[in-house]
């Protein structure tokens, strides 16, 4: 954003002389650097300070980011630099409501005109004006969007600070690809007035084809969501959402895996997600890293419900540029990397942690595979599959390497960049062993610590052998929207029924390892 | 190669250069053996036996008792008078290749082949084919199951299949007495949610209302008004019991006519007979005319299959139970 700090034809050196009319007009950057230094060490306060141009915007909202402004600042000793820096956070603030254009804002500082009869001081009392322009408070919108290897056509409807308190509510149809359909809409609110902790309440409903395990999905559910920035640019999310799925439309050739999980399942689950992202371009990263994880616990305890496990996810990816020796300027050459790892602990329903457990269902397990994970490898092309179908697992680890180099005649600025790489992925699911407690078994559920030694035979299992491997080179194109890959690929090392793809592959997404 | 399935799409089929094919042919350099199957589909889908996908219980189907839904039972029953050797597992319509159970899936051949589903229409066919190969097992030669009746059963069987079918519909699923029973048999099974319960209730009974209007020419039911069927509205309810009476001593008489205990004068069970036991034993099972619907004055199927030509038909269907499902009394309590 672009908060310019103006400052008022009375600044604070003069103090002596009470200009009664200050200019507002335009900033004046006229004073030298080392002037500037010393005005800021002037002490200051604030006298007044008022906000133009919201009109649509609850006063209790703008009291929640100006009040703390003048209160810190009202202590004897304050000067000039820290009063700006303080107004420059708060407009900061005010920005990442999103109710505000970008281009609109200006704030302006003008010494207060004094009261003939008060003591002189050797306090600047500031008068400071923030001007802002609301955004449209409704907006319809259209157009085409692509997440990972999906492409969707979409059409939103925003209705912005609807209550005056920076309130969204957002409602938005789509079709795609893959999604036949899916309807959202989304109420979001930041907490006390503070832009960096929202809540928001979601209601969804979707149908998604599944064509890797002959399926499709209608999702219903709702979610809870509190959302939260901290300090070192990381941000976390945590969840309550109630899912009803409905595991249908078969194709007919679908496995017995697959149909004997058709049908209804209510999972109603605690999420939490963390994100830091440090990169210095998300789409073609050349320098930073990128941690994230995702944790949730379905149907344990109180959560009730059709499904109950524990799944945890994490990613760690980064990339370094490579300094080409005898080269000044940017080589536009970089190596990266990225180790994606998951498991998901089936649990017993109820508040035990040693009972029946049912063992997991397909669209509970992870899924592996395709141009925009493991490369060289079909759509949940990793793993296990029933006939045709992949079936997915409990467990899964996957890491690649890559360097990027700019095409011959194009600069490292280009958005263009030829890859090397080599990636690998493991997904096992978890399988009691065969044999003798089997037998004893009446049911599907299994015991605790059938549970563990599964897990931890699925844990074994990742690092028998070599992993299912794939390399090749590739154009990468990295828009600003999505990025765009062109691979020819090898696959090395593959399991029996995994589907690797020999030749070219096209990758579209936003999010690749 | 696992990487070039035979389904891929033709344009992938294309010629691809020789030299290119040689390097592709040296790829992958290490294949390992397959990743085993998730628990639950090893579980419950590497049984070496065929399994017969049914509305059920999962007690009800390991001791693979009759399903309680109508459809799924006839070919249920029917199985078993072919003497095919299957099991039984709890499942939903989605499961289907046809989108309503009952359908049988072969066992597989290895670990992870996935053999094609079975329709209800086809399993007289592969019951014969599998039975006339394990000679172990051979049949009875003039075991009648063909699934062909002659023109006058084709008549009579319109009794069971409209009549007695909207009667058991409307029945179970538009009579409030029966709400606590359909919920039991169907949308408790589906999932532990309530407001997911609600809804599929909901759903079964918009979906009966239509069967029974659309059934409704022999049976009588006219949906008057579509738009909330939450019970009995805008369906002749005393037109579609009094039918079912008069298919139900129809079907008596017709059991008297034949003399030998089993329709058409057959020395065995077949078809026609699998197709009667299949509304006759869920309704006497089910809606004995003891309890709640009794009480409140309503129609009793159950009461009203044994009364049809004095007990004809509840004797029918001990005999039925006694061929296909003998040493077990036929009450689960």
């Amino acid at each position: 954003m672009a908060a310019s700090l103006g400052f008022g034809g009375s600044n604070a050196a003069d103090k002596g002389n009470s200009t009664a009319t200050p200019s507002t007009a335009q900033p004046s950057y006229s004073g030298t650097t080392q002037m500037l230094d010393e005005h800021l060490l002037t002490p200051a306060s604030i006298s007044s300070l008022e906000v133009h141009g919201a009109a649509n915007t609850r006063r209790s909202l703008l009291d929640h980011i100006f009040k703390p402004v003048v209160e810190d600042t009202a202590p004897a000793g304050t000067t000039l630099g820290q009063v700006l820096d303080r107004v420059g956070v708060a407009t900061k603030k005010l920005a990442r409501f999103d109710i505000f254009k970008e281009e609109g804002f200006g704030v302006f500082l003008s010494e207060a005109p004094r009261p003939e009869s008060a003591p002189p001081t050797d306090r600047t009392d500031l008068d400071i004006s923030i001007r802002v322009k609301e955004k449209s408070r409704l907006v319809f919108s259209a157009g085409t969007d692509f997440g990972n290897a999906e492409g969707s056509a979409y059409t939103n409807a925003v209705a912005r600070n609807i209550f005056g308190g920076a309130e969204t509510l957002s409602v938005n149809a789509s079709t795609g690809t893959r999604t036949r359909s899916a309807y959202n809409g989304t109420f979001s609110t930041p907490i006390n007035g503070n832009p960096d902790l929202r809540l928001s309440v979601e209601a969804l409903r979707s149908a998604t084809q599944k064509p890797w395990a002959s399926h499709e999905e209608q999702l219903t559910g709702a979610n809870l969501r509190l959302a939260w920035l901290t300090d070192n640019s990381g941000t976390h999310a945590l969840a309550y959402s109630t899912v009803w799925r409905q595991l249908t439309g078969l194709a007919a050739t679908a496995s017995p895996t697959v149909r004997t999980d058709a049908g209804d399942s209510l999972k109603s689950s605690l999420t939490h997600t963390f994100t830091r992202d440090r990169r210095d371009n998300p789409m073609l990263p050349q320098n930073g890293y990128l941690l994230r994880s995702i944790s949730e616990l379905a149907g344990w305890g109180p959560l009730n419900g059709d499904v109950s496990f524990a799944k945890t996810e994490v990613e760690a990816s980064g990339a370094l540029p490579v300094t080409i020796p005898g080269l000044a300027s940017k080589s536009g050459v970089s190596v990266g990397g990225g180790l994606r790892l998951g498991l998901l602990y089936p649990l017993p329903s109820g508040y035990s942690l040693a009972g029946a457990t049912q063992p997991s269902r397909i669209n509970d397990r992870f899924q592996l595979g395709g141009p925009t994970d493991v490369r060289g490898f079909k759509l949940g092309g990793l793993g296990p599959h029933d006939g045709a179908d992949a079936v997915g697992g409990d467990v899964f680890a996957a890491g690649s390497v890559n360097a990027l180099f700019p095409l011959p005649r194009t600069g490292p600025d280009s958005p263009l960049r030829l890859q090397l790489f080599a990636n690998a992925g493991r997904l096992v699911a978890l399988s009691s062993s065969k044999g003798a407690e089997k037998e004893g078994r009446e049911g599907l559920a299994m015991d605790s610590t059938a549970v563990f030694q599964g897990v931890k035979s699925a844990v074994g299992e990742l690092t028998n052998g070599l992993p299912s491997l794939a390399a090749g080179v590739g154009l990468v194109y990295a828009h600003p929207v999505a990025r765009f890959e062109l691979n020819f690929s090898l696959p090395l090392v593959l399991r029996k029924g995994e589907e690797g793809r020999k030749g070219l592959q096209i990758g579209v997404g936003i999010n690749f390892l | 190669m696992a990487s070039l399935p035979s389904a891929a799409p033709s344009w992938r089929k294309m010629q691809i250069p020789r030299p290119l094919q040689q390097l592709f042919d040296l790829f992958p350099l290490r294949t390992y053996e397959a990743n085993p199957l998730p628990e639950r589909a090893q579980h419950l889908t590497t049984s070496d036996l065929p399994t017969l996908y049914v509305f059920s219980t999962d007690s009800d189907a390991r001791l693979g008792l009759p399903s309680f839904n109508p459809g799924c039972l006839k070919w249920q029953t029917l199985l078993r008078l072919a003497n095919l050797d299957f099991r039984t597992l709890p499942s939903t319509n989605h499961a289907s290749p046809t989108g309503s159970l009952p359908f049988l899936l072969p066992p597989r051949t290895s670990p992870t082949t996935s053999p094609l589903p079975i329709p209800a229409s086809n399993l007289l066919a592969y019951a014969h084919k599998q039975t006339s190969n394990s000679n172990s097992n051979t049949p009875d030669p003039d075991l009648d199951l063909d699934p062909d009746l002659p023109p006058r059963a084709q008549a009579y069987l319109s009794l069971i299949t409209l009549s007695l079918r909207n009667a058991w519909l409307c029945a179970l699923y538009l009579d409030p007495a029966h709400t606590s029973l359909l919920q039991q048999l169907y949308t408790r099974p589906a999932s532990s949610s309530r407001a997911v319960q609600a809804t599929l209730l909901y759903q079964l009974r918009r979906a009966a209302a239509e069967q029974i209007a659309i059934g409704g020419g022999a049976g009588g039911g006219k949906v008057i008004s579509l738009a909330p069927v939450s019970g009995t509205d805008g369906i002749d309810e005393g037109a579609v019991y009094a039918a079912a009476r008069d298919a139900l001593d129809a079907l008596a008489s017709l059991l008297g006519e034949s003399g030998t205990g089993w329709f058409f004068g057959a020395e065995r069970p077949g078809v026609f007979d699998a197709a009667l036991f299949s509304y006759t034993h869920l309704m006497m099972e089910y809606m004995s005319g003891e309890g709640a619907a009794a009480e409140g004055g309503r129609v009793a199927l159950g009461a009203m299959v044994r009364g049809a030509g004095d007990g004809e038909l509840a004797r029918h269907r001990e005999r039925v139970l006694g061929v296909a499902w003998p040493g077990w009394d036929g009450y689960r309590r």
